[in-house]
């Protein structure tokens, strides 16, 4: 018998197939390693692949691993693993072929590998033993996807010409990524080889093991590259099929909500955010190496509570996670207690020296929009506290509010927010000595008008947008129709009037009540997307899920960012 | 032929951090300008149980939801009953 020219590799080839016969995830991953630097073994087995298999020499190999690993060959049953086969064939031409000098080069290498591994998960009976090995490269590929990302002069050429659909939709590299991964996951979610509910002893089930990895792989990809519209199919996947989050990893609890958390931030769903962020950052390591992840939470907790009318306490900003998070937050939730809309606007403007922290964390607009109603809410509050009609219980007056004097505060405040000097005003007593020589006329630059009319005669000058009358009207109905207020308007006298003064113990408790309270009642504690336990949680077709996540597309079809 | 001693579960950042060893360059390009990065790290332990979630403070009261604020002497309400005022003067004017 001739020597074998490939000693090494076929030494690899039968181990390998012994690890197949005993079902060893564990040892096939860290045989199939992927990165360099490689010990002399591999370099050996590189070397004689190089020689005997060089490029295009790759059916021959296929051939090679096809004898040497009977394991994949047919079964009692009649059934082949090729897909292994045509995956480790083309292990051996990665490491052959791959210099991760060039990320690019890499990036497409790993893309095929990858996809290859993919394909070999989804032998229904076999598959199960190549899951840790699909899971590690994943993680490689999910992070070079994302640095590629960040490198777009590197993509530039792949991009231009291989990037478009047949629809014409442009697919992003970091999405055609997650759309990999995607498959391994829905491998993962789909498979049928486990227990009707893919549980078995309190734990996942066959391949359902290495669901949330892989999901939370993907939509690290899709964050990262700001693709979250793309993550609502993962979601939606998980929640309709997936056994319950709990009895998975805390590791991989905590991750799966955080991106959930944010998903539901960023579609302007802020009470399930706050569900899924409050059990995030409830579930967290509490040790110091986990500082990073408990303060991203934090910010995106933080931010969903502000607007549902919730503010940090003294202890929670104390906390060592939140260094620096009190003069970003509070602020504003100063503004939004004592109505000052001057100081919202301000606080909430491109220019205030916050605002690319906000922008950076994707927050700014948020808060800008979400919480101005707050700040209505608690304008009109202070308006009454301050000009308010109290009622009568004799007479059986309802205490009231007059809109003119709402108006006059409106007008003032937001008029001040367009003056920039008005900034130095203090109040009466301790104003800047030359406050009397100072025009409290707003600047030219906040008169506007629509640049179809510029130019044009007398009637069409440009105007200050300060709000009017009927405005008051509109966000007082408004105000009501939310629950923010509680009471009705009288357009005949535009007043704002207040029922269930003395049911409620006084006219400020009847009129104003606490917004958190008020949202609280109007939500359910449902979450879309979390999977609970089938005893606690709602069961398939929750309620929310229709209004939340339907519409599911894959991955680089949206036409929308969030 | 054994390979466990190279171990891949640590793979995360070993392909593209060599990778970019070699163009530090790059590295000095990339924009610092927040000292924050919003990319959600993998944990360094797998698992933990409820009493690695405790910390020493506690879990109680975190939020503020009665932040109403009554008090009229301060200094933003003041100016707003001084425009109340200016203005009504200037109605009934």
């Amino acid at each position: 018998m001739q020597p074998t020219r490939t000693p090494t590799l076929d030494k690899f080839l039968d181990e390998t197939n012994n690890i197949l016969a005993v079902k060893n995830g564990q040892q096939l991953q860290s045989y199939l390693i992927i990165e360099p630097p490689f010990n002399d073994l591999y370099n050996s087995m590189i070397s004689e692949i190089r020689n005997q298999y060089p490029k295009g020499k790759e059916e021959a190999l296929e051939s090679k691993c096809q004898r040497a690993l009977p394991q994949a060959q047919e079964d009692e049953d009649g059934s082949s693993w090729s897909t292994f086969v045509k995956f480790i064939a083309n292990y051996f031409a990665f490491i052959r072929d791959v210099d991760v000098k060039n990320l690019l080069d890499t990036y497409n290498l790993l893309s095929e590998l990858q996809q290859k591994c993919n394909s070999a998960l989804t032998h229904p009976m076999k598959g199960l033993v190549i899951l840790p090995t699909v899971i590690a490269y994943a993680r490689v590929f999910a992070r070079l996807a994302i640095g590629l990302d960040k490198r777009p002069e590197l993509i530039a050429d792949l991009v231009t010409h291989n990037s478009f659909e047949e629809d014409g939709a442009r697919e992003t590299l970091p999405e055609r990524a997650a759309n990999i991964l995607r498959n391994a996951f829905v491998t993962c979610l789909n498979d049928r080889g486990t227990t009707a509910s893919g549980v078995k002893d309190g734990k996942p089930d066959g391949k359902k093991v290495g669901i949330y990895t892989l999901a939370n792989l993907c939509l690290k990809i899709l964050f990262q590259c700001d693709k979250k519209a793309n993550a609502e199919q993962i979601f939606s996947n998980i929640y309709n099929q997936s056994p319950p989050l709990s009895i998975y990893p805390a590791s991989e609890r905590v991750t799966y909500l955080y991106y959930l958390g944010r998903f539901h931030f960023a579609t302007n769903h802020f009470y399930p955010a706050q569900l899924a962020l409050q059990a995030a950052y409830d579930e967290c390591l509490a040790s110091p190496s986990s500082l990073r992840q408990r303060r991203l939470i934090l910010i995106y907790l933080i931010a969903s509570n502000l607007i549902l009318g919730r503010f940090p306490a003294a202890t929670l900003y104390a906390r060592p996670e939140a260094a620096g998070l009190q003069e970003r937050f509070y602020p504003l939730c100063r503004a939004i207690a004592t109505g000052n809309l001057e100081a919202f606007r301000r606080l909430t403007d491109l220019s205030h020296p916050h605002a690319p922290w906000f922008l950076h964390f994707r927050i700014f607009i948020q808060i800008e929009h979400r919480c101005e109603v707050l700040v209505w809410r608690s304008l009109f509050r202070r308006a009454f506290l301050l000009a308010g009609v109290q009622g009568d219980n004799v007479s059986r007056r309802a205490p009231t509010l007059d809109l003119n004097d709402v108006l006059t505060l409106f007008t003032y405040l937001e008029k001040r927010a367009l003056t920039p000097l008005s900034q130095l005003d203090a109040g009466p007593g301790r104003r800047h000595t030359n406050w009397i020589f100072m025009s409290s006329d707003p600047p030219a630059d906040a008169y506007y008008i629509d640049p179809d009319f510029a130019g044009l005669p007398e009637e069409f000058k440009p105007s200050l947008r300060l709000p009017s009358i009927l405005e008051m009207e509109s966000i007082c109905s408004s105000l009501i129709y939310q629950g923010f207020l509680n009471g009705f308007v009288s357009h005949k006298l535009k007043r704002f009037a207040i029922q269930g003064a003395k049911r409620k113990g006084g006219a400020l408790a009847a009129g104003f009540p606490t917004p958190w309270d008020v949202i609280k009642a109007k939500s359910t504690e449902e979450c879309p997307g979390w999977k609970k336990d089938e005893a606690v949680g709602a069961g398939r077709f929750g309620a929310g899920m229709v209004v939340n996540l339907s519409g599911a597309r894959p991955v680089g079809a949206g036409t929308f960012e969030s | 032929m054994s390979a466990s001693a190279q171990g891949s579960s640590s793979t995360t950042k070993a392909v593209v951090s060599d990778a970019k060893n070699g163009d530090a360059k790059e590295i000095e390009k990339k924009p610092t300008q927040l000292e924050e990065d919003d990319e959600f790290e993998d944990f360094p332990v797998e698992d933990w149980t409820e009493e690695d979630t405790q910390l020493p403070s506690g879990n109680t009261h975190l939020w503020e939801e009665s932040w109403d604020d009554d008090d009229t002497s301060e200094d933003f309400s003041v100016q707003l009953k001084e425009e109340l005022k200016k203005v009504g003067l200037n109605k009934q004017g």
